[in-house]
């Protein structure tokens, strides 16, 4: 479970978060919409420890990942995946190398061993031809799936924090993405939050939504409890995407 | 325009704070986690991809260094000392500052704008979310690569220098070639090779770290790498200088050199 309470995120005199309270249950998919610019990849980099919040505590598994040291907060993230939004995978290494990149930091594992892993999620994402390939090669979309693929390389992934998994990718890759997200769920078991402004994928992947808006949380519950909300820009948000 | 002056000092401050640790760090991770492949790879890439520059810089120093000597000295009848003169210039001053900012052009500016790179396309995040520390797995190899490889750059540079100052001697100014070499030979000293070979050593640090420090801290695109890379460029350049200056007076110093 992870549960953010009270976090405020400030630079200077600017608020980015301002007393954020959420909750995500272990193994749901909390979805956080809202417009860009609103504060939703500051909350995952405060879940990943990148960012510390100034006031509040965040909590994954009951831990206060604010409290941890560098050392204890590189431990902590070896059991969380993380999709970027453009992938991020490092364009030196090939797809193979990439998804293998964890196996070498932090599994003792031969090479045939890892390489036999590394297959075998590059078959789950449906990209096992394109192993030798570089992240030049690929697509947007083709990105995304190695990037799932190397977000799940922890042999027990606990969390998976998706920053805008679809955007700009056509509608068909974008299905196919949040279909292979919903089955990491399924399969994993993981704790999952996804930031997006897409309604459409939003629906497909979540469990819980929340708004954020004005640096603060609006709303947040199921799908029938969002859209029974009667906040004016949830409405405008909810009938701009239909 | 120009910044609040409380501001700038802040900024200064953070700066040397962020830098110290990041220093710090990766010191630590090269005496508690060292990494055998990728320093080797590192010293590779830094290292033996730099010698074609460094020599063609010292060939040209060398030659340029024996000639104006040549004709400083020929009128004073010292020209049996050019070989002396141009090994001493060359081992404690020109060999390491040439090749360091030679390098700092090359190796300075790769690392700025390979690590600006990583860092706009949130490669660095992504490393730091796999729980990995980019000081670990990128600072540390490169500054290890550097310390090692610049003084052995110094060397091949020096004895490039050294030879091109020869030719120079030999058919410029028609030094016999055993004469110059027994002035080479006296230059040869304890004191001028610990002083050309703790000062490429210190130069490597300099290149590499700050380098480093900027292309981590990049932000912006494009545009920020372009800045980083600028930004340390610039910086290496002028710490080079500045610590060639400090070097070259506490060896002084120490070797109880009169001025």
């Amino acid at each position: 479970m992870i549960r953010l309470e009270k976090v405020t995120v400030a630079y200077g005199s600017r608020v980015i978060l301002d007393e954020i309270d959420l909750e995500i249950p272990a193994g749901k998919t909390m979805v956080i919409l809202g417009e860009s610019g609103s504060g939703k990849t500051t909350i995952l980099k405060c879940v990943l420890g990148t960012l510390h919040p100034v006031s509040g505590r965040v909590l994954a598994n009951g831990q206060n990942i604010a409290t941890l040291d560098d050392d204890e907060l590189l431990r902590f993230r070896q059991r969380m995946g993380m999709v970027f939004q453009e992938g991020a995978l490092f364009d030196s290494l090939t797809v193979g190398e990439n998804v293998a990149y964890w196996l070498w930091e932090h599994a003792d594992l031969s090479e045939e061993k890892v390489e036999a892993r590394v297959r075998t999620l590059l078959r789950f994402v449906g990209l096992e031809d394109s192993i030798d390939l570089k992240p030049s090669d690929l697509s947007g979309g083709m990105r995304r799936r190695v990037a799932i693929a190397r977000a799940m390389a922890a042999e027990d992934p606990a969390f998976m924090l998706y920053d805008e998994p679809t955007t700009g990718l056509d509608p068909f890759t974008s299905k196919s993405i949040c279909d292979l997200m919903r089955r990491v769920q399924r399969e994993f078991s993981t704790t999952n939050i996804v930031v997006t402004h897409d309604l459409t994928d939003a629906y497909r992947v979540g469990d819980l939504f929340t708004f954020i808006k004005d640096a603060r949380v609006i709303a947040t519950g199921s799908r029938q409890e969002i859209e029974r909300s009667s906040d004016p820009f949830i409405r405008t948000f909810l009938s701009l995407d239909s | 325009m120009f910044e609040n002056p409380l501001s700038l000092v802040s900024g200064i401050i953070g700066t040397v704070q962020n830098f110290t640790l990041m220093v710090a760090r990766s010191f630590r991770y090269i005496f508690v986690h060292f990494r055998f492949r990728e320093s080797l790879l590192e010293m590779d890439r830094l290292g033996v991809g730099s010698i074609p520059i460094v020599f063609l810089a010292s060939l040209f120093a060398g030659l340029d260094m024996a000639l104006q000597f040549s004709v400083v000295m020929a009128p004073y009848g010292a020209i049996n000392l050019l070989g002396k003169v141009v090994a001493t210039s060359v081992i404690r001053d020109m060999g390491p500052v040439l090749a360091s900012l030679v390098m700092s052009a090359r190796v300075t500016a790769g690392i700025a704008s390979e690590l600006g790179m990583m860092a706009t396309t949130q490669q660095i995040e992504a490393l730091l979310v796999m729980g990995v520390d980019p000081v670990d797995r990128l600072v540390a190899p490169k500054l290890l690569a550097g310390m090692v490889m610049l003084p052995v750059l110094s060397v091949i540079g020096d004895f490039l220098g050294v030879l091109a100052g020869l030719a120079v001697a030999v058919f410029g100014a028609h030094v016999p070639a055993p004469l110059y070499w027994s002035g080479v030979r006296t230059a040869l000293t304890l004191p001028n090779l610990v002083n050309g070979m703790v000062k490429p050593f210190v130069f490597g640090f300099i290149l590499v770290s700050i380098g480093c420090y900027y292309g981590l801290r990049t932000s912006g695109g494009a545009q920020g790498v372009g800045r980083a890379t600028t930004k340390a460029v610039v910086f290496a350049a002028i710490w080079i200088l500045v610590a060639n200056f400090l070097i070259s007076k506490f060896l002084i110093d120490i070797w109880g050199w009169k001025l």
